[in-house]
């Protein structure tokens, strides 16, 4: 798992697009966190689910999924190590980017989001193993949130997005929910890793 | 060694490969070949993990991909096109691979020179033309110093100077021991790199023989002389057999040098004596012109 997890970080570093996105993300939260920390937690969130759903289905659109596979066979250890590695990033971007919280009024947003952020990142990974196409997971994704969790919970019902946001308020309650959900979306991500390998 | 034992894999009610057996040893060149959709890519795919089998198996070194312990030290392949990021350069693309692998970096150096990309090194892969893409994945494939390689269509987008280049390293690798499995649409290319040939159409193997058992052993002829009677009585009283067609005998039995002696004691001019053994294209359009 060790190796997938150094392969998808190598990965990331000497890919510039993958790289600057890192770089710019964190950029922006910082001065972001000082001005609004719903936008900054919002702006993490959103970042740790994209990127991690781009990296992972970005190896079936560019076919290195194969490589992949032949240099790791065991599904589940690949999607450990990416779900892994993506955590990692999302947390870490989210750490970088959010110092300024600790000295406003809103200081336990701050925790509650580094926390929650890999969560989102899981869910990331899960969706693009899933679906394996990057836009039609972006599209699904806000398709979701925008008619499920919008419109018909009203961003009230316990459901993914809505929880995250809730979450990072410093609802410890709802933290537990969304890393129930996540838990979940790994489930059936795990359940899916039979499938046969194929590309775009 | 490449065992194939049996292999059925079913897309719905379509059998993409219908209960193939074939095995590739270490030593030699072993080439497979289809036409598009006969199976073959199928058959890889499932021998290399990517693809479940319906029922039947495929083996290496006795045990199934997945169960290998350090896969990319084991097999080398080359089963997609363009497998490489394009927003990554060709080394960061080795460097990747090879930390995955556990393999030490200076290889990629190496590997770099040795299929001729050091130069463009520092280039991103969007800017590399196909042949370049493909000796980069020929490159990926080298990196754990496998003894198994596997190819798809490996030639695919290479030049001439190329291809020769593949020619030779894949006859290098078999030369040192190493298995290759490899499929590819240039059959006359192939037939110059190949020691066995698997013939696959509609999902099952037509043939698995050696290339020379096939194309009778370099012991088939196309004779023409001056007194085709007298060479015809002279080749069957050496215990040749002869069969004429005009002025031409084919000539099956004897090597070319006890032929052109018999000639010359029979004191006949020899103006043509050429190799007639079917070439591997007529083989492999015989086998599958069922199908």
């Amino acid at each position: 798992m060790i190796s997938v997890v150094r392969f998808e970080f190598y990965r990331m570093m000497t890919v510039r697009s993958a790289l600057l996105s890192i770089v710019t993300v964190t950029a922006l939260g910082l001065p972001l966190g000082f001005v609004d920390w719903q936008m900054w937690a919002l702006l993490i969130g959103v970042t740790a689910f994209t990127q991690a759903a781009i990296g992972t289905s970005s190896h079936f659109h560019h076919r290195t999924a194969v490589l992949l596979y032949l240099g790791q066979p065991r599904r589940v250890t690949v999607l450990a190590g990416q779900t892994m590695a993506y955590a990692f990033i999302s947390a870490l971007i989210a750490a970088l980017s959010g110092v300024a919280l600790l000295t406003g009024p809103s200081a336990v947003t701050y925790p509650a989001t580094v926390v929650s952020a890999p969560a989102m990142a899981i869910l990331g990974v899960t969706f693009a193993t899933l679906v394996r196409r990057a836009v039609w997971t972006l599209i699904g994704a806000v398709s979701w949130f925008v008619v499920v969790e919008g419109l018909i919970g009203k961003l009230r019902a316990p459901l993914p997005f809505t929880v995250y946001l809730d979450g990072t308020e410093g609802d410890g309650s709802k933290i537990l929910y969304f890393f129930m959900w996540a838990l979940c979306g790994l489930i059936v991500a795990i359940a899916a890793t039979g499938r046969d390998i194929t590309v775009d | 060694m490449i065992q194939i034992h049996r292999l059925t894999k079913t897309y719905g009610q379509v059998r993409a490969v219908d209960d193939a057996s074939f095995s590739a040893t270490p030593g030699r060149v072993t080439g497979f070949l289809g036409l598009n959709g006969s199976g073959k890519t199928t058959t890889l795919r499932v021998l290399l993990g990517l693809t479940r089998a319906t029922s039947g198996a495929a083996l290496i070194n006795r045990r199934p991909y997945r169960a290998l312990r350090h896969p990319l030290r084991e097999v080398g392949a080359v089963v997609e096109q363009d497998a490489c990021h394009p927003g990554q350069t060709g080394r960061a693309h080795l460097l990747t691979q090879a930390v995955f692998a556990g393999v030490k970096q200076s290889r990629v150096d190496a590997l770099l020179d040795q299929v001729g990309l050091a130069e463009v090194a520092e280039r991103r892969t969007r800017e590399y033309s196909l042949g370049m893409r493909q000796r980069l994945a020929v490159a990926t494939a080298l990196l754990g110093q496998p003894s198994i390689l596997v190819l798809d269509e490996p030639a695919n987008g290479l030049d001439p100077e190329g291809i020769l280049w593949l020619r030779r390293l894949v006859r290098d690798h078999a030369r040192a021991g190493g298995t290759v499995l490899i499929s590819s649409h240039f059959l006359t290319e192939l037939e110059q790199l190949i020691d066995d040939v698997v013939v696959i159409a509609r999902g099952q193997v037509r043939c698995a023989a050696p290339l020379a058992a096939l194309t009778g052993g370099g012991l088939r002829w196309r004779v023409r002389g001056r007194d085709p009677g007298l060479l015809r009585k002279v080749f069957e009283d050496a215990g040749a057999r002869v069969r004429s067609a005009g002025a031409i005998l084919d000539v099956t039995g004897l090597p070319a040098e006890q032929l052109g002696d018999l000639a010359f004691f029979a004191h006949v001019p020899i103006y043509e004596l050429a190799p007639s053994d079917p070439d591997l294209e007529r083989i492999f359009f015989k086998l599958t012109a069922s199908s």
